[in-house]
């Protein structure tokens, strides 16, 4: 006799289902979370005591734009631990799963891990300059376009890796170097012209200078917010679109 | 308990641990980025401080060191297994330790050069400095790759290491006056700061360098003797845990 077999849903748990890996993750190593919440705090403590105190707020902004950048380091270091190590990458793709759904999911794993660093960065930002309500839909906002992008760049680079111990160097190498050479921990103006320019080609200029515009902290410079929305939406879904283009899914 | 690493087994890992470095072009770099990034923060936003962000950098490329230690030998032990082929044969497992950390900071020398040289250009130290930098720079490679060696030991789990790793580096070496004076620090964490052996290390050179830190007499002797208890300490335990954990898993 044929027994009655109830076949489970196809789609709709992928989402839920990477949610749990990245909250099983950081339960069972507690640093994942300490490290993203005390690294920004230890930059923001050196900054003010070398740079000047109204500079603050700018780099509180910083710092929470800087973090959601690490989340590519981070989702650089999961694809290519899941490939080069736990092989798993191979049932995902012989799952009904697109490499769309698996970047996303990939990426929200990690974002768990950043939410309590952005939670208490927007805590203390509150604290330190007087926020527009309407800054803090423009702020998560941008928080979630860079989160895409830094995530389909962390995912494509992962797939050029042929070695776990090369992981945390790339992803250093990557992140860091974005995130630093474009004005997030302090303001545009300061640069020599040069850089400045060189900045204009970073997406996480056009998020800092949206958020500075729109928070109003001191010592933002005059831009066009409408076109640095514009930019960064822009580089989101080039970058996007053409980081997935590299990323190989198929069996090796 | 007599330890042994001052053999040809030694030199011979330390040669093949400085090929393999070498040999990676992102892995001798990514490590230097960080303070790469803190003196272009200095020199942006408070130029005056560029001297004693230079002299912290020279510091804290060494206290990298030990991360690179830390990762290298989690990597070797626990994705390619290889000590389990190192360690039967005539190599001891405390001229593993110690020659994976001379290889590892000979990929670096370039480094070390580069950052000197820039500290010579911008601000000539005299000869009495440069020796207690030189001292300091050696007691902090003692210190840093002991304690890299030894955390390395405790995990299982490749990916687990980096986040720990990430919060030594920020609490040794950007939290305290490493990068900056000891004068900016509020007074009553001085004694701290001379203590942990990275702001214990950029503050003897500065006051080698008269003018640039003022600290006492006893202020320097905590600060050399803790530094230099803390490097030789933390080196004994881990050649005797490198003996002690070096046994087939």
């Amino acid at each position: 006799m044929a027994m009655a077999y109830e076949r489970p849903p196809q789609v709709g748990r992928i989402l839920p289902g990477f949610a749990i890996i990245g909250w099983r993750w950081i339960s069972r190593h507690p640093a994942m979370v300490i490290g993203p919440v005390l690294v920004p705090f230890i930059f923001l403590y050196f900054l003010r005591l070398i740079s000047p105190p109204q500079d603050f707020p700018l780099q509180v902004i910083g710092a929470m734009l800087f973090t959601t950048q690490n989340i590519g380091s981070w989702v650089l270091g999961d694809s290519a631990t899941y490939r080069l190590e736990a092989y798993l990458e191979e049932l995902f793709i012989a799952s009904p799963v697109t490499r769309l759904q698996y970047m996303i999911g990939l990426s929200l794993s990690n974002l768990i891990a950043a939410v309590p660093a952005l939670v208490v960065l927007a805590i203390v930002l509150a604290l330190v300059t007087p926020v527009p309500w309407y800054a803090w839909p423009v702020l998560i906002a941008v928080i979630l376009l860079l989160w895409v992008l830094v995530s389909a760049i962390g995912m494509a680079v992962s797939t050029r890796i042929r070695s776990r111990r090369v992981v945390w160097p790339v992803g250093s190498l990557v992140f860091t170097v974005l995130g630093m050479l474009s004005p997030l921990y302090y303001p545009l103006s300061v640069l020599p012209p040069a850089w400045q320019t060189v900045t204009r080609f970073f997406p996480a200029t056009y998020a800092a200078l949206l958020v500075q515009g729109t928070v109003g902290v001191p010592g933002t410079v005059s831009s066009n917010l409408w076109v640095d929305a514009g930019l960064l939406g822009l580089f989101t879904t080039v970058g996007t679109a053409v980081a997935l283009s590299f990323y190989q899914w198929r069996d090796r | 308990m007599a330890f042994s690493f001052v053999d040809r087994y030694t030199w011979g890992y330390t040669v093949t641990q400085l090929r393999v470095q070498l040999h990676d072009f992102n892995v001798v770099i990514a490590p230097i980025l960080i303070q790469g990034v803190l003196l272009i923060f200095v020199y942006i936003l408070n130029p005056a401080l560029i001297t004693y962000a230079l002299i912290g950098a020279l510091v804290y490329s060494m206290f990298q060191m030990g991360q690179r230690v830390q990762n290298e030998a989690a990597y070797i032990r626990v994705d390619s297994k290889l000590p389990e082929l190192y360690l039967p044969g005539p190599l001891t497992p405390e001229g593993y330790f110690v020659g994976m950390s001379l290889g590892i900071l000979g990929s670096n020398v370039g480094t070390f050069a580069v950052l000197a040289g820039i500290l010579e250009w911008t601000h000539p130290l005299s000869a009495l400095a440069w020796l207690v930098l030189a001292a300091v720079l050696f007691a902090v490679f003692l210190f840093t790759v002991s304690l890299g060696y030894f955390v390395s030991t405790l995990f299982e789990d490749d990916r687990a290491i980096q986040p720990y790793a990430t919060i030594i580096t920020n609490l040794f070496g950007v939290l305290p006056p490493v990068f900056y004076p000891l004068s900016l620090l509020p007074t009553y964490w001085g004694p701290l700061a001379l203590v942990l052996p990275t702001s214990a290390a950029a503050a003897l050179v500065e006051a080698a360098e008269g003018g640039l830190v003022s600290i006492s007499s006893g202020g320097i002797a905590l600060a050399a003797i803790s530094l230099t208890l803390e490097a030789l300490a933390l080196f004994l335990f881990t050649l005797a845990w490198a003996r002690r954990s070096a046994r087939e898993r």
